[in-house]
């Protein structure tokens, strides 16, 4: 069971999170042209690695914001978490 | 004769309350304060079990967790429990034990002929014999091998007891309770930590509860007392006993259970049996102790052989002699400890030491007792059947591979030492990568991975000048990390015995030609020639010698006999150990009730539900439910001795008649606010929404991103700036979320208010050719009519002093309404529109109707939404704008989404117009093809279709859109069916829709 | 037009669980809170609005994660950064929300039939609440709350008084029956009154 810190509620137990996948995947702009393999890449690849992972999490039953968390898949630590706006 | 191994005073029990139990039928009495072991010891018993594998008579050989035979079936008023551990559980009245794995009786076990045919049971008997034939796994060997490893049976009943969780969270959990784990729980409690001091046995203490030794100017177990008031007077801190910490998991989690229950005389009725902890530590000091490891020697496990330091707690802490002529035999100077608290109570014993010599103070205190000591001997060989009557010893040769001269020492016990393993389960189950120390044949915390710290004797500090410096030190050094305050406790000096270092000789020689058994893993019955055995057949890591030969791998997770294992294998290998390296530790380190494990989630209760206010309604009206998602959801409303099928076509056809009224309140609704609130919905459906004008509901769909159909709904602009949105049941909270994802992490920029007003309201939907007759009486004041309220339209009305929205939405295809109130008004609001509606011939009708009419209408529900299908797929791509850009969109213009022959939506009908088709079915053109037969598609739901009286099916199907007049066949291989079929349009029933706008 | 509360079939009055030989003064008292009114307020992104200009009955909207204040009748409760959750015994709240803010600065939402409230007073009121949920209560106190999960659940917990401890905790109503198990099964072995 995780510990995660909510950029605004502070250490809160994994059971209140939800998994939102990789924060670096960015969505299209609407209404842009963009090739099948670029949709593609945004809508499929993701890269699985073995170490630090930037991802979202959702405080699901907390304040239920949106947020990114670095991650080593590995060892589970948490290096960071921090809001949309921010960057690691 | 009774307790006639009891010592007359001395021991932590209380004399005055004789508590009675029953073993195997016969009436034995302990005393307050025993435990089943010690009681059983007391009065001479030794022989507690049969051996896993041969079926050998076994006694207890330790007197805490480690024990490997001690394993009984426990009965107490009307519960059992099997594979309890004797020295785990407390004495209190109305206990009842009894022997495992043996048949008929402990003494007499006919399995114990497995031990003369041992010849026939070697390592890996399991894998080499009940190979061939294949015939004979299920009829022969499976059984026989069950019955043969006959552990305890699980009780058949309910578990009558309650179980609770807990969570804490705190600075310093300290685990164990012995010099090492009270000094660091003084010392970072008085630095201001918030402590909680965890110990597994029904006292604290741990070594010092039966070493000789002082501290400040206390003795060792006047100190603990002094020390363990002082921290119960602390606020911050949490003492516990009886209180396993068995796991280690990540962020510092860990997990414990305590036993609240089982100790007491009259418990109070909703005391917990066990409750489980999750604790959430900063640090973790994990000060476990050490374990001592058995010798190993021919025939070393038989009834009265057990742990020196067990039998010396046993005299000490319960004043229990487990033998009154031991043999006490060690590689290692603590052994002493044990020959010298016998004699003092007037217990005279021989010393065998395997080393040449020690000049260790304990050993000349010992001499100066005159207690008799052989330096270099061994134990060759025991005799005795249901306990040990002699063993043959004898003075080692030079190599130390056999020896000089045997002779046969009567004895009634025998007291062996092989010094000692740290129990480093926690700081390896928290990732940290252990190290070899071969001074002591330990291996040693290294690199902490979380924030753990490993003190005492589980770090290897075996004197407890050490233990208490690392305790005060570590204690106050971790608490000060955390608060900083710089308080530290002064380290109390101590005395104790001298002790020096051990022989690194443990596994003695045979007597010549001689092939006895010499135990490793006594629970699993391992012997020494079958890790020979394993070697010899090739098996080299140590995780593949473990289970081949099934070492440490018995419940007690081989904590007396891993190291000796390994050492052996290294010996044999020819390989230091390190090299061979250990087998991972896993939780849980003792076993735990799976009741604990559960706590309140029982039962009904095993999982929270969803009702609606209507819900008691319902229950009053007899209805049916069924699970959707939490929610439970009536299924149809029983009359009578009908079938559900009955039921559903009753009020599945009074809907299409008259009018019905069903329970929505479990559909999502989420409330959208905000300037942004229309362009934001115009991007999240797959159809336009920035014109929807105010007062009016629209039909929406959503696409996931790779352009699967995610939802469907209405959503209603209530305002300018404000919508009503509606979601399945089933994807509610997470239309939420997408919501919320796209609102804070996609497009921040809109201003968009969501918030989920699910509970808000009380749902109800009236349909029928009647509904509107229904709704003009509810409503007697407004314009009911087609073109007063036309269809998609919304009115928020006023009902009887509250408001009410009505909405003209269907689901069943025919005129229907959808009416909301406030949840507190639902079931006032449910029975007045069925008192209005009782002329009318108003039913209330549950989701089994709700499918029957949905499908022969042909609309897409969950079963065709399945995250499979795209709008096409549903015949739902007149959904798809084409002007405007939303989620989803750029996928379907990928290639496989646009294939002229794609799976299609299509309605199915039995030729015979009789036979129900099986929901999963597939559709194939060949029923009598071969395998595999290649699939059309699949039934996605079925119906009994009230309109034309015959079974109805809808199909996702291959080329849908061309195979309309089609004859397959629906083939069930689950069912046994083959269905001859014909392939006709979704739209079963009023295919222009002509009703739901009459 | 009448009522039917969430609890209304749950919640059995009367002494309950390990209450033999015990001072009922030291027992738990769990009652439902009814016949309030709740409302969410949602900052809107693009409002210049000040919520320092803000206030009911001189409370003002707590502008810090995991803080509430009010009094006995009025509880403002942070939920999430620019949301808050006003809860209220007067049933004209709404006006008085009224007049501090307009709808164009806030989105207000009406959710006051949405949840199950259940007060639980008494020395072991926080017990109760760490048999089921993770959330970390050593420091929580007074003018304290959070959302977290209870058995499953998600609830809000709010500390409206220290002494004796009186907490509200709330769950979406369709909740209601599995949260009011919950919480009082998990009352049994402190025993308490349910009134």
């Amino acid at each position: 069971m995780l510990e995660i810190k909510c950029p605004y509620c502070g250490n809160r137990s994994q059971n209140e999170f939800a998994y939102g996948g990789d924060a670096t995947v960015k969505r299209p702009e609407l209404n842009s042209e963009i090739s099948d393999q670029d949709w593609d890449h945004f809508v499929y690849y993701r890269k699985n690695p073995r170490g630090n992972h930037l991802e979202l999490w959702h405080h699901i039953s907390g304040c239920r914001q949106w947020f990114k968390v670095l991650r080593n898949t590995a060892t589970h630590d948490i290096i960071q978490t921090m809001e949309m706006k921010e960057n690691p | 004769m009774s307790q006639e191994f009891r010592i007359s005073s001395g021991g932590l029990i209380d004399r005055s309350k004789e508590i009675s139990f029953i073993f195997n039928g016969k009436k034995y009495t302990g005393y307050k304060g025993d435990t089943l072991a010690s009681a059983l010891l007391a009065n001479g018993v030794h022989l507690i079990g049969r051996s896993f594998k041969y079926h050998r008579p076994r006694g207890i050989i330790a007197a805490g967790v480690e024990d490997a035979n001690g394993k009984v079936q426990l009965y107490k008023d009307s519960i059992t429990e099997p594979n309890v551990n004797v020295t785990e559980v407390e004495l209190v009245e109305g206990l009842r034990i009894e022997s495992q794995n043996c048949w008929p009786s402990v003494n007499f076990d006919v399995g114990g002929i497995n031990n003369f045919l041992n010849r026939f049971f070697p390592a890996g008997f399991y894998y080499k014999t009940f190979m061939w034939p294949k015939s004979f796994w299920y009829n022969v060997y499976e059984p026989f091998i069950r019955k043969a490893a006959g552990m305890g049976k699980a009780s058949l009943d309910p578990d009558p007891d309650r179980y609770e969780h807990q969570y804490e969270h705190c600075d310093v959990l300290v685990v164990g309770s012995g010099p090492s784990g009270i000094s660091s729980a003084l010392s970072a409690a008085k630095n201001g930590a918030r402590v909680i001091l965890a110990e597994d046995k029904a006292r604290f203490g741990g070594s010092l509860l039966t070493d000789n030794v002082t501290i400040g100017n206390k003795k060792g177990d006047e100190w603990v007392e002094d020390s363990i008031s002082e921290l119960k007077s602390m606020p911050n801190v949490i003492v516990k006993k009886r209180s396993q910490v068995f796991g280690y998991y990540d962020h510092n989690m860990l997990v414990m259970f305590e036993r609240c229950k089982d100790h007491l005389k009259n418990p109070e009725p909703y005391t917990p049996r066990q409750r489980l902890w999750y604790i959430r530590a900063k640090h973790v000091l994990i000060s476990t102790g050490s374990i001592e490891r058995p010798l190993i020697f021919a025939n070393n496990d038989r009834p009265g052989i057990m742990l020196a330091t067990s039998a010396r707690e046993y005299l000490k802490v319960y004043g229990v002699l487990p033998g009154k002529n031991p043999i006490i035999f060690t590689n290692n100077d603590t052994a002493y400890e044990t020959a010298i608290e016998f004699k003092a109570n007037g217990i005279e014993s021989i010393v065998l030491d395997t080393r040449k010599s020690s000049n260790a103070g304990v050993v000349q205190e010992a001499k100066a007792l005159g207690i008799d000591i052989k330096f270099n001997h061994g134990i060759a060989n025991t005799s005795g059947y249901k306990k040990v009557k002699s063993a043959t010893v004898g003075e080692l040769n030079e190599s130390k591979n056999g020896y000089k001269n045997l002779t046969t020492i009567p004895c009634d016990s025998i007291f062996v030492s092989g010094n000692w393993t740290p129990t480093v389960h926690l700081a390896s189950q928290s990732g940290n990568k252990l190290k070899y120390e071969s001074e002591t044949d330990t291996f040693l915390p290294n690199q902490s991975r979380q924030q753990e710290t490993v003190i005492g004797s589980a770090n290897g500090s075996f004197t407890l000048k050490e233990s208490l410096t690392d305790g005060f030190s570590k204690g106050y050094q971790i608490s000060d990390e955390i608060t900083k305050n710089g308080i530290e406790t002064s380290i109390p000096i101590s005395d104790e015995k001298d002790f020096g270092s051990h022989d690194k000789f443990w596994c003695m020689p045979l007597p010549n030609k001689k092939h006895y058994k010499r135990f490793v893993d006594f629970q699993n019955d391992v012997a020494v020639s079958d890790i020979q055995l394993a070697v010899r057949e090739g098996f080299r890591s140590i995780e593949h010698v473990k289970r081949y030969t099934t070492l440490g791998m018995a419940t007690d997770q081989g904590k007396t006999s891993n190291l000796n294992g390994l050492q052996l294998v290294s010996d044999l290998e020819k390989k230091i150990v390190p090299e061979v390296g250990h087998t991972t530790f896993r939780p849980p380190y003792t076993s735990v009730t799976i009741g604990t494990i559960i706590g309140r989630e029982v039962g009904k209760n095993y999982r929270a539900t969803r009702k609606s206010p209507m819900h008691e309604w319902h229950e009053k009206h007899n209805a049916v439910f069924v699970d959707a998602g939490l929610w439970l959801r009536p299924r149809f409303y029983k009359r009578g001795n009908e079938t559900l099928q009955e039921a559903a076509k009753r009020e599945a056809l009074n809907v299409r008649q008259n009018v019905g009224i069903c329970d929505v309140t479990s559909l999502g609704k989420i409330d959208i606010k905000g300037t942004d609130s229309a362009e934001f919905l115009n991007r999240v459906y797959t159809n336009a929404f920035l014109k929807l004008p105010v007062g009016k509901a629209r039909y929406g769909v959503m696409l996931r991103e790779d352009g699967m159909v995610f939802d469907d709904g209405t959503t209603t602009r209530l305002a300018e700036n404000h919508f009503h949105m509606t979601t399945t049941t089933a994807q509610a909270a997470n239309v939420l979320s997408h919501l919320e994802y796209y609102l804070q992490v996609v497009w921040p920029e809109l201003d968009v208010n969501v918030v989920s007003t699910t509970e808000q309201w009380a749902g109800a939907a009236i349909a029928g050719p009647k509904s509107r007759e229904l709704l003009q009486r509810l409503f007697p004041e407004e314009d009911m009519s087609n073109e007063g309220f036309p269809f998609m339209g919304f009115k928020e009305l006023e009902f009887k002093n509250t408001i009410a929205r009505v909405f003209r939405i269907s689901f069943s295809g025919e005129l229907a309404y959808e009416m909301n109130v406030m949840s507190d008004y639902g079931e006032e609001m449910w029975n007045e529109i069925i008192s209005q509606g009782k002329d009318l011939g108003i039913q209330p009708y549950g989701t089994e109707a709700l499918s029957t009419l949905r499908i022969e209408m042909g609309h897409v529900a969950g079963s065709e939404i399945d995250g499979r299908t795209i709008a096409y797929d549903l015949s739902l791509e007149g959904m798809l704008s084409q002007k405007k850009d939303f989620i989803g969109k750029r996928s379907l213009s990928r290639k496989a989404f646009t294939e002229d022959n794609r799976e299609k939506i299509v309605g199915v009908v039995p030729i015979d117009k009789k036979t129900s088709i099986p929901e999963g079915s597939y559709l194939v053109e060949n029923a009598k093809a071969g395998f595999p037969n290649p699939k059309l598609g699949h039934v996605s739901a079925s119906c009994w279709s009230v309109e034309y009286d015959n079974p109805f099916s809808l199909a996702i199907i291959k080329d849908g859109k061309n195979k309309k007049g089609e004859k397959l066949f629906a083939v069930s291989p689950l069912k046994n069916k083959i269905i001859p079929v014909e392939i006709v349009s979704q739209h079963y029933v009023d295919p222009e829709g002509k009703r739901v706008r009459s | 037009m009448s009522k039917i509360t969430p609890l209304s079939n749950s919640h059995e009055l009367g002494l309950h669980g390990n209450c033999k030989d015990k001072d009922e003064a030291n027992l738990l008292v769990i009652r439902e809170v009814t016949n309030i009114k709740i409302y969410q307020l949602s900052k809107f992104k693009k409002s210049n609005f000040d919520i320092n200009n803000f206030s009911l009955d001189g409370y003002k909207l707590p502008n810090e994660s995991g803080l509430s204040t009010g009094n006995e009748n009025l509880r403002i409760l942070w939920q999430a950064p620019n949301i808050w959750m006003i809860i209220s015994y007067n049933e004209n709240i709404i006006q008085e929300i009224g007049k501090q803010c307009s709808d164009s600065d806030f989105a207000i939402t009406d959710l006051s039939h949405s949840r199950a409230i259940l007060e639980v007073k008494g020395k072991d009121a926080l017990n109760v609440i760490k048999k089921g949920s993770p959330l970390n209560l050593n420091n929580f106190r007074k003018n304290n709350c959070a959302n977290s999960v209870y058995h499953g659940i998600t609830v809000s917990i709010d500390m409206i008084n220290d002494d004796p401890i009186t907490l509200n905790i709330m769950a979406l109503r369709s909740f209601a029956g599995s949260f009011h198990h919950a919480i009082t099964d998990a009352s049994l072995e402190f025993g308490f009154n349910a009134i």
